[in-house]
């Protein structure tokens, strides 16, 4: 394979990966190292890691670490994340967060490291403790020189005396807590500022006076930054404010006054907020195929990730709107929800609110809902309690549309929160249901069964199986039934450093989620197996890549490196292979742990010589758990009866065979994926004429109709 | 066809730790089960829970996933996981397998 797909990868990470070998000789240099330490790939490869960006007072416990390593297997910098100083080829010096992870190919050691410049984080937090300590200074010397770096600070700072009364505010402070003069703020009481605004912490959780920094430390408590969002009770505008507080000490150390920092963080907090949402929606949204299940999923998210209610209406070709999905933050108001969608027709005008935005496909936004907008839209007097009941404050539509076509809208309300929507919500809302709208397509697209196994399948298994000099194959593909569970088994057959590499997993998950796992693990090996010579290596590769993902990644898999008449098999908690020949069938290579799910996992690689005649059968648990009657499975017993027979059969024969002894044996379908490999070495050595490849691929068996 | 669920599990309330007690056979049909047990359970009793297979006669991937996941779960809130192992060998054969009997909360001494 010309084209390394590891490198390619990393060639385009943020992050700067480095490769190290056992010398400490850097071996791999990706584009974003380039940029970071402004020293060229052809510059750094080749040299020593300790002399390109080791700052020299730390080079020495860089070597040692490296050292003591190699000689007893301790690395106590290893796999995690450290914050250490780096060093440019210009000289200067940089904070850094660095993870290091070592791995064995072969006989040999080898290290990555992924590398982030965090200097913008740490120059933050320090110009901050700098400011804290110039107010001080400044507070002892005199007012006109304090004013003068305070004074036209962007942040808004505040300094309060021991019974909470203002003793200064800047400009920003005083714009900040809406007022327009110092006097003005100086004669109001602090609780009365507060009780303008609804106050929430990040969980949601209303803060009260007695939470501010400065208050906990007037209480001689030490206070943490808090980060709070504050919504303006006549307004509806949301902020978002780190407020820092330090104190003032007198000569005698006495608290004497609280100097606060109020951060304006609206926008990283929300940018932070949409992240996370546009992510949680993502995974909500793939979750199922099942288009009104997800749905609802992602209206359950929408409150109160962005309101207090959502909605989501589908139209169909007629024209006609159906709610498919009704959310509320209080789940007690969900039946008024409910209730007021009943008076919304089936047919809705095309010219106002939810018909317009299925009419036009653009977003309607109504930031501030008066009593007079709800007696016109009231249809009667009932109609006009519910509505009046909800406390309205703002009201977003946002259609979910495919290039042209508009599949549906989302509502979103908000009430309770007092917050408006604004430009911000309706950008996010409108991302969500556009994702939303792609999700609808395609699960409308894929909702029969056999396609969607079929599709998957095609992309999760070889094309073809290719022909291997000297042996033929065969395989089995059953996949399960129930196509919920798509992207169970897989298995993969290809060449690498001029050797061939067979692989057989099983993923044990759901959706299409397992198979984006499954996927992973299959162009993870290939991409390996480029720089990895033995199958343990391989497999202990795949086992740090699943344990790097967010949520619980395992699966099993068995590999073999087939290098002329020589196998070597690695096994991570799956079946072992079995060997056959005249003399009878057994279990080869040994059991090591399964990937991505223990810490510690080590894996083994054995040695087997094929001979002439002999078969290798490399299988899934599909085939030893296929129920019979009698609440029996086939089990390995019965596999390997069947195999007997079999010993020095072509693998076509031995495919079909079994298949046979399966379906005979079966009751009903099949519950689970079942997938085999059958490598059988020609008995003179060469690749027989005629079938070298046999591929059972059964897809008809999943035609039930939804 | 479809086959019915062969798995029982009984709640016994009798012993120091609350412990579920789970008989019949562990397999994807029948792990949604287990699955709202284990739930219902852990959302009454926080602090501990076992988990007793020794009536297993059958257990596939994804009743070994199922423990992988709850033994995460217990991790990462706090509370306190044992297990006591299926005595049917065939039952013990996938968590030999794949190196969980030595890695997951299982009381006595190790399978292998």
């Amino acid at each position: 394979m010309a084209l390394d797909l590891a490198e390619l990868i990393l060639d385009r990470a943020h992050n700067a990966a480095v490769l190290m070998d056992e010398q400490g000789v850097v071996t791999y240099w990706n584009p974003s190292a380039e940029r970071m330490f402004g020293l060229a790939r052809e510059q750094a490869v080749g040299r020593r890691v300790a002399d390109l960006i080791v700052p020299e007072r730390l080079r020495e416990t860089h070597l040692a670490g490296l050292e003591r390593f190699l000689a007893d297997g301790t690395g106590p910098v290893l796999d995690k994340r450290i914050e250490i100083a780096a060093l440019r080829a210009d000289g200067g010096e940089f904070p850094v967060e660095i993870t290091i992870s070592a791995h064995r190919d072969a006989d040999r050691w080898f290290f990555h490291a992924f590398i982030q410049d965090i200097s913008e984080r740490v120059h933050g937090e320090r110009d901050r403790e700098r400011l804290v300590e110039e107010l001080r200074a400044a507070l002892r010397g005199s007012e006109r020189r304090f004013d003068a770096i305070v004074g036209s600070l962007t942040d808004p700072v505040t300094i309060r005396d021991r019974e909470h009364r203002f003793l200064y505010a800047n400009r920003a402070a005083l714009a900040h807590l809406g007022f327009e003069s110092w006097e003005q703020l100086r004669e109001t009481a602090p609780a009365t500022i507060m009780s303008d605004y609804v106050v929430r912490d990040e969980h949601g959780e209303e803060v009260a006076m007695s939470d501010i920094p400065s208050v906990r430390l007037l209480r001689g408590e030490t206070a943490e930054p808090l980060l709070i969002q504050t919504i303006n009770r006549e307004t509806g505008v949301q902020r978002w404010n780190l407020l820092k507080a330090a104190p003032l000490l007198d000569e005698r150390g006495v608290l004497d006054a609280t100097i606060m920092i109020i951060e304006d963080v609206t926008e990283q907090r929300r940018a932070e907020l949409r992240n996370s949402f546009l992510a949680d929606a993502g995974a909500a949204l793939a979750s199922s195929l099942d288009y009104e299940q997800t749905l609802r999923n992602v209206a359950e998210l929408a409150v109160p990730g962005i309101a207090d209610w959502c909605a989501v209406d589908l139209v169909d070709d007629e024209g006609d709107r159906k709610t498919v999905a009704v959310a509320h933050v209080d789940r007690e108001r969900l039946s008024l929800a409910e209730a007021l969608r009943s008076y919304v027709p089936d047919r809705v005008d095309p010219d106002e609110g939810l018909g317009r935005v299925l009419h036009t496909g653009e977003a309607v936004v109504y930031p501030h809902i008066t009593d007079e907008m709800l007696a016109a839209a009231a249809v009667d007097a009932h109609h006009l309690e519910l509505l009046r009941a909800v406390g309205f404050r703002s009201v977003l539509i946002v259609p979910m549309r495919l290039g042209e076509r508009i599949l549906g809208a989302m509502t979103l309300v908000s009430a309770e929160s007092v917050r408006t929507l604004d430009r911000f919500d309706q950008e996010l809302a409108e991302q969500v249901a556009a994702r939303a709208a792609a999700a609808i397509e395609n699960s409308r697209l894929y909702s029969e069964r056999s396609r969607i196994a079929r599709r998957l399948q095609q992309n999760l298994l070889p094309e073809q199986l290719p022909a291997i000099p000297g042996y033929d194959l065969g395989s089995i593909y059953l996949p399960a039934v129930e196509t919920s569970m798509v992207g169970g088994d897989f298995y993969d057959i290809w060449e690498a450093q001029e050797r061939w590499l067979i692989v057989i997993g099983d993923i044990t998950g759901k959706g299409v989620e397992a198979a984006a796992l499954t996927s992973l693990v299959r162009h993870t090996l290939r991409a390996a197996a480029e720089f990895h010579s033995s199958p343990a290596a391989l497999l202990s590769f795949v086992d740090a890549t699943l344990k790097k993902r967010p949520s619980l990644s395992v699966c099993t898999a068995l590999c073999v490196a087939l290098e002329g008449d020589t196998a070597t098999i690695a096994v991570g908690g799956h079946p072992l292979p079995l060997y056959m020949t005249a003399d009878g069938v057994r279990e080869v290579g040994e059991h090591g742990p399964l990937l991505g799910a223990f810490p510690g996992a080590r894996w083994q690689d054995s040695t087997l010589r094929l001979t002439a005649g002999s078969t290798l059968l490399a299988y899934t648990d599909g085939i030893t758990d296929a129920q019979g009657g009698e609440e029996e499975r086939f089990g390995l017993g019965r596999l390997c009866d069947t195999l007997v027979q079999l010993a020095e059969r072509p693998a076509a024969e031995v495919i079909d065979e079994l298949v046979r002894r399966l379906d005979e044996f079966q009751i009903g379908t099949h519950a689970d994926d079942t997938a085999a490999i059958a490598l059988h070495r020609s008995a003179d050595g060469a690749t027989p004429s005629g079938r070298e490849t046999h591929a059972v691929l059964r897809t008809g068996t999943i035609t039930t109709p939804v | 066809m479809v086959r019915p669920v062969r798995l029982e599990v009984r709640v016994q309330p009798g012993r120091e730790r609350p412990t579920l007690a789970v008989d019949g056979e562990l397999d994807l049909s029948s792990i949604p089960l287990l699955a709202q047990h284990i739930d219902a359970q852990i959302e009454s009793e926080q602090e501990a829970l076992t988990l007793d297979l020794s009536g297993v006669s059958f257990m596939d991937s994804s009743g070994l996933r199922l423990l992988i996941e709850l033994n995460e779960r217990a991790e990462r809130d706090g509370w306190s996981l044992s297990l006591i192992a299926p005595q049917n060998e065939s039952a013990t054969l996938v968590l030999r397998m794949t190196g969980a009997d030595r890695e997951l909360p299982f009381e006595g001494p190790p399978l292998s």
